[in-house]
């Protein structure tokens, strides 16, 4: 009875933002759901029902499986970079020194910044004419002659992943330096005292609690990084070639620029469950080290 | 040869001044208790024996070699820290075994360390499990065999029974002692529990605002404080200290008509004001016998503690606590007259507060 109400209660209270998602995130979904299974063009036919095709054209199609793999390239790549660039950034910056304070808000800098802006410095650095890193890599003798980064299919997706890189470590830096200030002092001291060195230190003193964070800012960063579509959006709309298409650039395309509005909710729909995998995947590894510690 | 040689630490933190000039030496086999309120740059001190911090000024000693600029792991030394800071995610036994383990002692020869250490703290049978899935006596037990089994020159123990709860701690205490005796090692040990400090030590240094107050046995600091201030922190309840002036060999207590003869040793000293200490164990209900040293107070407060009546009073406006026996028949409110344990009376100057000595 007392339970029954609490229940209601919690129903009722809840019922507000639950309209909420409803209307702002269930009732598209449910009619991204319905425009997938129609032929429906973004603007003009509603479409007619074509059951499962568009699911099968598109996952027996070469695009998708392309796509796919640069997505994987791109978030495997991306993500490992930031994890250890984070990692070695938090822990110099979890050292005493001078200016250490400006050098954290620093740093903060290039995640803080929106990502149009980034991409547009990033373009900026790798112009062919007058950029940036042309300009170091001649001047050092590393290269003979300016390359133009962003329309080479063979370093363009590269060159993404550094910019891409350069935005998002800051983020896992501070959260890694969040977890590195909760190392309790005596237990590295005491690790000093047993003769462990710089190496044996990070491996059995600061890791265990690094661990879990970090496997915090990896989820969120792998999902980030699958669904990525501003910055490559903004830097090589997928090009040269399509070697720098992720499947968030290709659903846009899909949907938006050749306007198939059915094939192209049936792509996202098929995005969204990948990355849903992922989550459902890593909130169980997490929910695992967790109970281990 | 002694064992542990301080010369002359000094420690500045900014303009603040955390040690100001420790001496002392060490011999081997000694049992050291720095003992001291918090603040009092205790911590500071061992963290400087340890390595962990360097002294501004000064020169540590380890058996007659200097370690300062050495790095801890050099020192020949063992730390047993507050927070027991084991390794959250290795085993008990690898925990006990870290020191060897990084230091490259072969496993095999290791694996018989950490049995032989385990044995003898009786936690055998913990050595497969985690510090999490340990209480806080067995992560201390833990903490200690991992200090043990290196058998290092000196050990540094920082507070190590203070996360424990009453029971454990006197358990643990009785344990440390039995250890000392049995090992003979050399150690140095934080704390700011003064029965910690009587029980276990060998010597005891009371510290006070970064310097070293007194240095000696615990019998010493316990029947002849050196100063007021050694003279309160150690007892319990703390000695009673009474504003008096010293006046042709007599001690006239400040706001009262009681006057305290001194003994005779005390009787030449020049007429000055000066603080009356006796402590609470040295008062005894007076029972008529006019030899002896008396002093008369008004009965405020009686506590039964189980074993002793702590019986608070009062002379004009200042306290005087007794510890007597527990049936004694005393009424709140009376007039009670208590004797004096003529060596239990202790004389401070009220200026300097050192101990006044014929």
């Amino acid at each position: 009875m007392t339970n029954n109400w609490i229940t209601t209660r919690a129903w009722f209270l809840m019922l507000p933002l639950l309209i909420v998602m409803v209307a702002i995130i269930g009732w598209p979904l449910f009619d991204t759901v319905r425009l997938s299974f129609t032929d429906a063009k973004l603007v003009g036919t509603a479409g007619n029902f074509v059951g499962f095709e568009n699911y099968v054209r598109i996952l027996s199609g070469p695009n998708f499986q392309r796509t796919l793999i640069t997505t994987f390239w791109f978030a495997v790549l991306s993500v490992s970079a930031e994890m250890v660039i984070g990692v070695l950034a938090a822990l110099l910056l979890n050292q005493q020194f001078y200016g250490r304070s400006v050098l954290r808000a620093l740093m903060i800098l290039p995640w803080a910044l929106p990502t149009v802006v980034n991409a547009t410095l990033w373009r900026l650095i790798y112009n062919p004419e007058y950029g940036a890193l042309n300009a170091a890599l001649t001047q050092m003798g590393i290269i003979g002659a300016y390359q133009s980064w962003l329309g080479e299919p063979g370093t363009a997706l590269a060159s993404l992943i550094v910019a891409d890189c350069w935005k998002n470590f800051p983020l896992v830096a501070l959260i890694a330096l969040a977890a590195l200030q909760a190392v309790p002092r005596d237990i590295t001291a005491a690790a000093m005292v047993d003769g462990a060195g710089a190496w044996s230190r990070f491996r059995f003193v600061i890791m265990p609690y690094l661990a879990g964070p970090l496997m915090v800012a990896l989820v969120l960063r792998t999902i980030e990084a699958f669904k990525v579509f501003d910055i490559i959006w903004v830097m090589t709309r997928g090009g040269p070639a399509n070697s720098t298409r992720t499947l968030s650039i290709l659903v846009y395309q899909e949907a938006f620029s050749f306007q198939r509005a059915g094939s192209g909710a049936s792509l996202a729909l098929i995005v969204t469950l990948l990355v849903t995998i992922l989550a459902v995947a890593y909130a169980a590894l997490i929910r695992k080290s967790a109970g281990v510690s | 040869m002694s064992a542990l040689e301080l010369v002359n630490i000094r420690k500045r933190y900014g303009s603040v001044d955390t040690l100001k000039g420790i001496n002392l030496s060490l011999a081997s086999g000694e049992f050291l208790v720095l003992l001291g309120s918090s603040g009092c740059g205790k911590s500071t001190l061992l963290n400087i024996i340890a390595g962990l911090a360097e002294a501004t000024e000064g020169d540590v000693r380890i058996g007659d070699r200097s370690v300062t600029g050495v790095h801890p792991k050099d020192r020949d030394i063992a730390m047993v820290f507050q927070s027991y800071a084991l390794y959250p995610n290795l085993s008990v036994a690898r925990n006990i075994g870290f020191g060897l383990e990084m230091r490259r002692v072969p496993a095999a020869e290791r694996a018989k360390a950490v049995e032989k250490t385990a044995k003898m703290l009786q936690i055998e049978n913990l050595l497969g499990r985690r510090p999490s899935e340990l209480s806080g006596g067995q992560r201390q037990r833990v903490a200690i065999g991992r200090a043990l089994v290196r058998d290092p020159k000196i050990f540094l123990f920082d507070e190590p029974l203070s996360n424990l709860d009453a029971k454990l701690r006197m358990e643990t205490r009785t344990e440390l002692k039995r250890l000392h005796q049995m090992l003979g090692t050399t150690i140095v040990y934080v704390t700011h529990d003064q029965i910690e400090a009587m029980t276990l030590a060998t010597r005891i240094a009371v510290m006070r605002d970064g310097h070293i107050e007194q240095l000696a046995s615990p019998d010493e600091i316990y029947n002849r404080p050196a100063t007021r201030y050694v003279a309160s922190f150690v007892g319990s309840p703390p000695m009673n200290m009474l504003d008096a002036t010293l006046v042709d060999g007599t001690a006239q207590i400040a706001g009262s008509q009681t006057v305290i003869p001194l003994p005779s040793s005390l009787r030449s000293q020049a007429s000055r004001k000066v603080i009356v200490g006796i402590r609470p164990e040295n008062l005894s209900l007076a029972l008529g016998d006019p030899s002896k040293l008396t002093i008369e107070a008004k009965v405020e407060v009686v506590e039964l503690t189980g074993p002793e009546l702590v019986v608070t009073s009062s002379i004009g406006n200042q306290r005087l606590t007794a510890s007597l026996p527990p049936r004694s028949q005393v009424t709140v409110g009376s007039l009670q007259r208590f004797s004096i344990d003529a060596d239990g009376l202790h004389v401070f100057d009220a200026v300097t507060e050192k101990r006044i000595d014929a």
